[in-house]
C-alpha cells in the first residue's frame, strides 16, 4: 500500500503546470482541494495508485507536470463516484480524473494501456454512434501493437465463451441514425468546452 | 439594629424522621434562649412561609434564623426582604442526607450547626452600602483603535459619558491603516471596506470626549472616583471617570528578530503592516510574493502562543495581490490553516481565487538578484521544496500586548525580603508588574494590570472572561489576548458593558463580579493597626494603598469582598457588618467539644463557599456517608482564614483543622486568585506555633477540592479522622 | 451558557430579564461538559456562581421548559408568548427525592445522550437549577400510575398539569440557544449508530464525568471493558460542504482535552488524533503544545476517510491517509471518538420572526433581535461568554433607542 514518491530531488515549485489544469472543464475545483485525504481513502482502487487523488493535486499544484502526467492514478480511476460524494471541499474528483485523462493523451502521455482503451472507446462511440465489443476489442489492440496481440489471443477461450453465451455480438450493430448530426453536436460540444475552460 | 430572632426548625425531607426535634429546639430556645422557636413540617411551603412571616409582622422577628435545607436552595422563598437578616443552618444536605438516622453523632452534629447558626446571627449586622461622594459614571477608553473606538461607541451609545484617549495623533490604531479589513460578516467570503472612518465619525457624532497626542499620567481613585491624569502635547488634563476600558492593542513582533527569516538582510522581505502601507498607498505590484505564516508566533524562542489573527489576515493581504494583479502567483506557507468558525468560507474563497497553500517548514530565505527564494520542508508531499523568484516575501510576524512592552519590576522591596528571609517567615510574593506605561495607576501593587502569561492582562477563567485583577478596570482586544477583527469588536463592547456595570454597581456600593451586589465592604479600626502591610500586600484586587508611614488606606469601591485583608490581619482590626473574624471565631465557641474520655473527636473544616461547600452538599445529595465528626464553616474565601480561628479551635480542644479550598498554581481556580494559596501559607505560620504548644502540626491540613470533587469527599474525610486517630486526642481538651 | 451569561450581564447593569429556556434546568449545553479545556476545570463551579448572581438578583425572572412561540412588534417593543409545557412537578418541590423510588417507569437519559436510564420522574442532574424533579410525560404511565403523588408528602406533583401561556414586554430579544452536535449518523463511513465503540466527543464528555453513565471511567460502550487505545477523528461533520459547512473551531482543542482525560486514566493507551489542521488559536496554542508534551498522543495529518468494525471483537479499524509518512495507514482501535461539530439550534428550529441566518443556519444578528453565542458563530465557551456579554450590551441600546 506505501505509494509511489520518486521526489527525491526537492520540488520546485512552478504554477504554470497548475494553470494549465486549472482551466481544464473541472480543473477549477482543484484549487479549492484543502489537502485533507479524504479521497485517498474513498477511493476503491487506491492500493494499486500512484498517487492517490490528494497527492496528485498536490502535485498539480506545486507544478509537476511529469510526475502527474504519467502518474497511473486517474487511469486507474473507476469513476465509482465514492470520492467525489464524500470530498468535504466539493471538488468533482471524477470529472477531475477523466479531465486528466484526455488532457494527459493530447500531451502524449498515453502509454497505459486504459489510454488505448480510452481511445478505443472513443473513437468507436464518436464513429458508430454506440459501442460494438468487436470494435472495440479491436482497435484497442491496434493501438496497443503486435505484442499485445498477442495476449488477445491467450484469452480466446473467453471471448469464445462470450460469443457462445451472446455475451459478445459477432458482428457490428447498425450504426445510429442521424450519425452526422451526432458527430455536429459533439464537435459543437468540444467546442463549447474549449472556449468555456479557457475562459 | 435590636434584634429579635426567630428559629423556625424543618421537619420535611426526613429531617424530622431523623433527628430529635425536640431536643434541637432545646438548643435554641433554651440554651440560646431566643424568643421564637418553631417547628414546621414544610417549611418552605406556602404555609411554612407564612408562619415566618407572620411572626415577623406580628411579633417584630427580624433575624430569622431558619433550619432545614441547604442556602443553595429555597433562596427565594425564604427572602424576606433586605432588612431582615436570615440565616440559614443545614440540617439537610450536610446532616441527615449523610449521616445515619436516629444516631446519638448525627443528633450532636445537627445540634451543633444549629448553635453556630445562632452564634453566628449574633454577630451579623445589615450591611449599609459604602457610597461615593462626587460619584463618576463616566467611562474612559484607552486606546483609539478597533476594539477602543468600539468600545467608546457603545459605551456613548448606553448614555454614558464617554473619554477617548489615544497615544497618536490620529485615531485608527493599526485596523486603521489597514487597506481593507477581513470579512466581518456572512457569507465571510468578500474583502470589506475599512470601518474606522465609519468607526471615527460614529464615535465623534456620539459625543464621546477624544483626546489624541494623549497619554495617562497618572491613573488615581478607584471605581467610581478615578481621577485620571492625561497628558496631551506639553499639557495635563485632569478627568474624573468611573470605569475603564484598556484598549491599547497590539504591537507587531519585532520584525528585527527573525533574521532567519531573511528580515533585516532582504529589502523585499517584509511584515504584514508594511504591505498594508503598500496597499494602501497603492503601491503593491508584485508578480510573485509568499506569505510566510507563524513568523515567530508558534516558536518557543520567540512567542509561543499564536496570534490568532495572521492566517486570515495573510488570505485578505494575499487577496490584495490577486485583486492589484490577477496573474500574480501567491504561495502561503504554513504550520495549520486557522481560518476557524465561518472563516472556513474565507480560507476557501482565497484557494479558488488561486492562492496557493502549502503546509511546510520554511528552512532557508536567500536572494539573488532582488529575487527571493524559499526552501522548505513540505510536509503534505513529504519533500524539500524550495521557489524562487520571488518579488516579495511577507513575514505573518504575530503580536505582542503593549501591556508587555515595559520593564519588569518586582514590587516586594528588597530590605522587606531580606528581612523577611532573615527571620525565616514565609512572604507573600507579589507578582511581578510590566511597567507598561499603559495606564500609570496610583496603587500599591504596581502601575498596571498584572499580566498573565506572555504579559496579557488577561482572566484567568474560562466562564468569566473579564473578571479582572483591577476592579472597574477591564482590559479588551488584542492587548487583552490575541483575537482577530471580529473577536475583538465583541470585546470591546463586552468590556464597555462591564464598565458601565461597575459604575452602576458602584453608585449603589454593591461589589461586583462574584459576589455581585454584595453591599458589605470591609472596615478597618485603625487604632490598633501596626503597620504590617500585609493586607497591601495581599489583596489581590490591589484595593488597598498604603501611606507613607505604611497605614493602610481602602479603597472600598476596588474592593471584591473576598474578606482576604481580614484574614491577613494579625491584629484583627478588619471586619464587614455581616463576616467578621469574631463572628467566624464564636462559631468556633459555639461547639460542644466532648471530653476525652467519650471518645468523640471534633475536625473543624473550614471550606471555601464557592466550590467546597456545593461539593458538600452534592456529597448529601448523592447520600455518600461520612464520619460525623466534622463540624463545617463556610468562608467566602478561604483567603479570609485568620488564624486565630485555628488557635481557637485548637485551644478548644478539636482534634484537627481541615481547610477546603480551590486548587492554587498556574490554573487556579479560586475565584478570589490566591485565597487558598494564602490560606496554606498562613497555615505553614502556624505549624510553628503548634510544635510550640506541643500540638503536631499535622493536625492542621489545607487541601484543595473542586465542586466535582464530591466523590472524594467521604474519603478525603475519613482518611483525615484516621490520621488524628493515630495522633491521638488534642491533649489540649479537657484544659478548655 | 451565553443566554445565562447575557441575562446576568444585563441584569446587574440593573435591566429587567426573562430567561426563557426550553430544558427543565439552565446552564445549557456546559452542564453535559466535564471540564474545560484549557484548564481542565469543572463548568459546574462557573456555573454555581452565576446561580448565586440569579438567586441574588431580584431583576432576573426565569421560566424553564418553555419555549418562545410568537414575537410581535418592533426594537424597543416587543411582545413575546411564551409556551410553559408542564413539568407536572410545581414549586412545592422540596428536591427530597422520594418519588424516584416509587416511579415504576424509565427512559433513556437525555442527560448522558442515551448513555444509561433514568426513572420517568428525575433530577435532571445533581446541580440542576432550579433543584426541582420533572417528570417525562413520554415514559410516565400517567394518573393510571400516580405512585410518585402518592409517596410525595408535599402535593407536588401534578400529573394534571397543562401547558401554560405567558405574555413578556421587551425592549429587546437575545436569542441564545446555542447549538447541537452534528448528527453523526450521516457520515455513514464512520460508522456511528451502527458500531457499539464509535462514539462522539459530547458522549466522550460523558463517559468521563464523574457524575456520568460510568462515574467517570472510559469504557468501551459494548462491553465496559477498559480500553488500550483510542483514535480521535478531526471534522466529523465540520469543514465539509456535505455537512457542517465552517468550522467548530472548539473541536480540536476537544479533543486534545479527551486526550488528557485517557491519559489520567490509561498511562500506556495509545491515543491517535487524525487531523487536516489543529486550529488551537491564541493561548490556546500552550494546552497545545502541553497535550503534545504530557499526553503522549499521535497526531496523524489526514482525514480519517473510514472506520470498519470486526464485529466478533467489536474492535474498530480507522483507515486514513497519513500525509506526513505518505501513505494510507490502517490502525486497530478499542474506541473511536468522533470530533463532531457543532450545528446551530436555528439549523432546525427557526427564530418566530423575521431574522436571517447564513448558508450552515447560523442567526444573524440584527436591531433588537441579537444573536449571541453558538447560535451566531461556533465559539468556545470563553468567546461565548465574551459574545454574550457583548451582546448584553447591544440589548441595552434597543431599549434606550427604544426610549427615544
Amino acid at each position: 500500500m506505501e505509494q509511489k514518491n520518486t521526489l527525491t530531488e526537492p520540488v520546485k515549485y512552478d504554477l504554470s503546470f497548475a494553470r494549465e489544469i486549472y482551466s481544464l472543464e473541472n480543473g477549477y475545483y482543484i484549487k479549492q482541494c484543502m489537502q485533507c485525504g479524504m479521497c485517498a481513502v474513498a477511493c476503491s482502487t487506491r492500493e494499486i495508485m500512484d498517487y492517490s487523488p490528494r497527492q496528485l493535486f498536490n502535485l498539480i499544484k506545486l507544478g509537476k507536470k511529469e510526475e502527474v502526467l504519467s502518474a497511473n492514478t486517474f487511469w486507474y480511476c473507476t469513476s465509482c463516484c465514492t470520492c467525489k460524494a464524500r470530498c468535504p471541499r466539493g471538488v468533482p474528483l471524477v470529472d477531475v480524473m477523466h479531465d486528466l485523462k484526455k488532457y494527459a493523451i493530447e500531451q502524449g502521455y498515453d502509454q497505459y494501456p486504459q489510454a488505448a482503451f480510452y481511445k478505443a472507446f472513443w473513437a468507436e462511440v464518436a464513429g458508430r454512434g454506440k459501442v460494438f465489443e468487436g470494435g472495440v476489442t479491436a482497435r484497442y489492440y491496434l493501438i496497443r501493437g503486435l505484442d499485445e496481440v498477442k495476449k488477445a489471443l491467450a484469452m480466446k477461450d473467453v471471448g469464445m465463451n462470450m460469443l457462445k453465451h451472446k455475451r459478445l455480438p459477432l458482428l457490428p450493430p447498425k450504426k445510429v441514425r442521424g450519425l452526422g448530426d451526432l458527430k455536429k453536436i459533439i464537435h459543437k460540444a468540444q467546442e463549447l468546452q474549449r472556449k468555456e475552460a479557457r475562459a | 439594629m435590636e434584634k429579635k430572632i426567630g428559629v423556625y426548625i424543618c421537619t420535611g425531607c426526613g429531617i424530622g424522621d431523623a433527628l430529635d426535634i425536640e431536643a434541637l429546639s432545646k438548643v435554641a430556645a433554651g440554651e440560646y434562649k431566643v424568643d421564637i422557636c418553631k417547628t414546621n413540617n414544610f417549611l418552605c411551603g406556602k404555609e411554612g412561609v407564612e408562619l415566618i412571616k407572620k411572626d415577623i409582622e406580628a411579633e417584630g422577628v427580624n433575624t430569622v434564623v431558619i433550619a432545614g435545607c441547604s442556602s443553595r436552595v429555597n433562596y427565594d422563598v425564604f427572602n424576606f426582604g433586605s432588612d431582615k437578616i436570615v440565616e440559614r443552618v443545614n440540617l439537610r444536605e450536610q446532616v441527615i442526607w449523610c449521616h445515619p438516622a436516629n444516631d446519638e453523632d448525627t443528633q450532636m452534629l445537627a445540634e451543633d450547626n444549629l448553635r453556630m447558626g445562632l452564634a453566628k446571627q449574633k454577630n451579623m449586622n445589615l450591611p449599609e452600602p459604602y457610597l461615593v461622594e462626587d460619584m463618576s459614571k463616566a467611562i474612559l477608553v484607552v486606546g483609539g483603535g478597533l476594539t477602543g473606538l468600539t468600545a467608546a461607541l457603545d459605551a456613548a451609545r448606553a448614555g454614558y459619558k464617554t473619554v477617548l484617549v489615544e497615544k497618536e495623533a490620529e485615531l485608527g490604531g493599526y485596523a486603521g491603516k489597514m487597506y481593507k479589513q477581513v470579512p466581518l460578516k456572512p457569507p465571510f467570503t468578500e474583502l470589506e471596506e475599512n470601518c474606522i472612518p465609519g468607526l471615527i465619525k460614529a464615535v465623534q457624532d456620539a459625543g464621546v470626549k477624544i483626546y489624541t497626542s494623549a497619554t495617562i499620567e497618572k491613573t488615581a481613585g478607584a471605581p467610581g472616583m478615578f481621577n485620571v491624569t492625561i497628558k496631551q502635547n506639553d499639557s495635563t488634563v485632569q478627568e474624573r471617570v468611573g470605569a475603564i476600558v484598556l484598549a491599547t492593542g497590539a504591537k507587531p513582533y519585532d520584525p528585527e528578530k527573525l533574521a532567519h527569516l531573511g528580515y533585516g538582510k532582504y529589502e523585499n522581505v517584509i511584515t504584514q503592516a508594511a504591505l498594508e502601507e503598500m496597499a494602501a498607498a497603492g503601491k503593491l505590484e508584485a508578480g510573485k510574493v509568499a506569505f510566510i505564516q507563524c513568523a515567530g508566533s508558534r516558536d518557543q524562542e520567540h512567542l509561543p502562543y499564536c496570534s490568532a489573527a495572521c492566517c486570515i489576515e495573510s488570505m485578505k493581504q494575499a487577496l490584495y495581490i490577486k485583486e492589484k494583479n490577477p496573474e500574480a502567483s501567491v504561495y502561503v506557507y504554513y504550520k495549520d490553516i486557522r481560518a476557524n468558525g465561518q472563516y472556513e468560507h474565507f480560507y476557501k474563497k482565497a484557494q479558488q481565487e488561486g492562492i496557493i497553500f502549502i503546509k511546510a517548514d520554511v528552512t532557508d530565505i536567500s536572494e539573488e538578484d532582488g529575487k527571493l527564494t524559499i526552501e522548505a520542508d513540505d510536509h503534505t508531499m513529504g519533500t524539500k521544496s524550495i521557489a524562487d523568484e520571488f518579488d516579495l516575501v511577507v513575514l505573518a510576524n504575530g503580536m505582542v500586548p503593549t501591556a508587555a512592552l515595559g520593564e519588569v519590576v518586582q514590587l516586594n522591596e528588597p530590605a522587606e525580603e531580606e528581612a523577611a528571609a532573615a527571620s525565616d517567615e514565609p512572604k507573600v510574593e507579589l507578582p511581578p508588574v510590566i511597567k507598561a506605561n499603559l495606564l500609570n495607576l496610583d496603587y500599591r501593587q504596581g502601575p498596571e494590570l498584572p499580566p498573565l502569561k506572555y504579559g496579557f492582562p488577561d482572566s484567568h477563567y474560562i466562564c468569566f472572561p473579564y473578571e479582572t485583577r483591577r476592579t472597574g478596570i477591564y482590559a479588551a482586544g488584542v492587548v487583552r489576548a490575541p483575537m482577530d477583527m471580529l473577536s475583538a469588536v465583541e470585546d470591546a463592547t463586552g468590556a464597555a458593558l462591564k464598565a458601565i456595570q461597575c459604575v452602576e454597581a458602584t453608585a449603589k456600593g454593591e461589589a461586583v463580579h462574584p459576589r455581585s451586589g454584595d453591599l458589605s465592604y470591609p472596615e478597618f479600626n485603625m487604632t490598633r493597626c501596626t503597620q504590617c502591610k500585609r493586607c497591601t500586600e495581599e489583596c489581590p484586587f490591589g484595593a488597598i494603598n498604603e501611606d507613607e508611614k505604611a497605614n493602610p488606606l481602602p479603597n472600598p469601591t476596588r474592593c471584591r469582598r473576598c474578606g482576604t485583608c481580614m484574614g491577613a490581619c494579625p491584629e484583627r482590626i478588619i471586619s464587614f457588618k455581616n463576616y467578621s473574624v469574631p463572628m467566624i471565631g464564636n462559631m468556633v465557641k459555639a461547639i460542644e467539644v466532648p471530653e476525652e474520655l467519650e471518645e468523640k473527636p471534633r475536625i473543624l473544616v473550614f471550606a471555601c463557599e464557592n466550590d467546597a461547600i456545593p461539593a458538600l452538599d452534592m456529597a448529601g445529595i448523592n447520600r455518600l456517608q461520612y464520619n460525623p465528626w466534622v463540624r463545617i464553616i463556610p468562608v467566602r474565601c478561604l483567603g479570609s482564614l485568620n488564624l486565630v480561628w485555628v488557635n481557637d479551635a485548637m485551644a478548644k480542644g478539636f482534634d484537627g483543622v481541615l481547610l477546603m479550598g480551590c486548587k492554587h498554581g498556574d490554573d487556579y481556580q479560586c475565584h478570589f486568585i490566591k485565597g487558598s494559596e494564602l490560606a496554606e501559607y498562613r497555615l505553614s505560620k502556624v505549624s510553628e506555633t503548634l510544635d510550640r504548644l506541643g500540638l503536631e502540626s499535622e493536625r492542621v491540613r489545607a487541601i484543595t477540592v473542586s465542586i466535582m470533587d464530591y466523590d472524594k469527599i467521604p474519603e478525603i474525610l475519613d482518611k483525615f479522622a484516621e490520621d488524628l486517630e493515630e495522633l491521638g486526642p488534642n491533649p489540649m481538651k479537657d484544659f478548655q | 451558557m451565553s443566554g445565562l451569561t447575557a441575562a446576568v450581564e444585563a441584569a446587574e447593569v440593573g435591566c429587567e430579564v426573562y430567561i426563557v429556556e426550553k430544558n427543565p434546568y439552565l446552564g445549557g449545553k456546559v452542564t453535559q461538559i466535564n471540564q474545560y479545556f484549557p484548564k481542565l476545570c469543572p463548568p459546574n463551579c462557573g456555573l454555581e456562581i452565576n446561580f448565586q448572581r440569579i438567586k441574588k438578583n431580584p431583576r432576573i425572572h426565569f421560566f424553564t421548559m418553555a419555549e418562545v412561540e410568537e414575537i410581535s412588534g418592533q426594537e424597543g417593543n416587543y411582545e413575546v408568548s411564551v409556551k410553559i409545557n408542564p413539568r407536572y412537578v410545581n414549586e412545592n418541590c422540596t428536591g427530597c427525592g422520594k418519588c424516584v423510588e416509587a416511579c415504576p417507569a424509565e427512559r433513556a437519559n437525555a442527560f448522558n445522550y442515551g448513555l444509561d436510564k433514568t426513572k420517568a420522574i428525575y433530577l435532571p442532574h445533581e446541580f440542576a437549577f432550579p433543584m426541582k424533579y420533572v417528570i417525562d410525560d413520554q415514559s410516565c404511565q400517567g394518573a393510571g400510575c400516580g405512585k410518585c403523588a402518592e409517596v410525595c408528602e408535599y402535593q407536588a406533583i401534578d400529573l394534571s398539569m397543562q401547558p401554560k401561556n405567558v405574555k413578556l414586554n421587551v425592549g429587546a430579544i437575545i436569542w441564545a440557544t446555542g447549538w447541537e452536535p452534528y448528527d453523526a449518523t450521516k457520515l455513514s463511513y464512520y460508522g456511528f449508530g451502527r458500531y457499539d465503540n464509535v462514539i462522539t466527543n459530547v458522549m466522550m464528555e460523558r463517559l468521563a464525568a464523574p457524575n456520568g453513565p460510568t462515574k467517570g471511567k472510559i469504557v468501551r460502550p459494548s462491553d465496559g471493558k477498559e480500553i488500550n487505545s483510542v483514535a480521535f477523528i478531526q471534522c466529523a461533520g465540520s469543514r465539509d460542504e456535505n455537512h457542517l459547512h465552517c468550522c467548530s473551531s472548539v473541536c480540536c482543542l476537544a479533543s486534545l482535552k479527551h486526550a488528557t482525560y485517557v491519559r489520567e486514566q490509561y498511562p500506556d493507551a495509545k491515543i491517535c488524533i487524525y487531523y487536516i489542521d489543529i486550529r488551537a488559536r491564541g493561548k490556546y496554542e500552550d494546552f497545545f503544545t502541553k497535550v503534545q508534551e504530557e499526553a503522549n498522543i499521535t497526531l496523524i495529518k489526514g482525514k480519517a476517510g473510514e472506520v470498519k468494525e470486526d464485529p466478533s471483537t467489536k474492535e474498530l479499524v480507522v483507515i486514513a491517509e497519513d500525509q506526513e509518512a505518505q501513505k494510507v495507514r490502517e490502525e486497530k482501535f478499542d474506541l473511536v471518538v468522533l470530533a463532531t461539530g457543532m450545528a446551530p439550534s436555528t439549523a432546525a428550529s427557526k427564530v418566530p420572526a423575521d431574522v436571517s441566518y447564513d448558508e450552515d443556519g447560523f442567526l444573524i444578528s440584527d436591531s433588537g433581535i441579537y444573536a449571541a453565542g453558538c447560535v451566531k458563530h461556533p465559539l468556545d465557551v470563553a468567546s461565548a461568554v465574551r459574545d454574550a456579554t457583548a451582546t448584553a450590551l447591544k440589548a441595552i441600546h434597543s431599549t434606550v433607542r427604544g426610549q427615544q
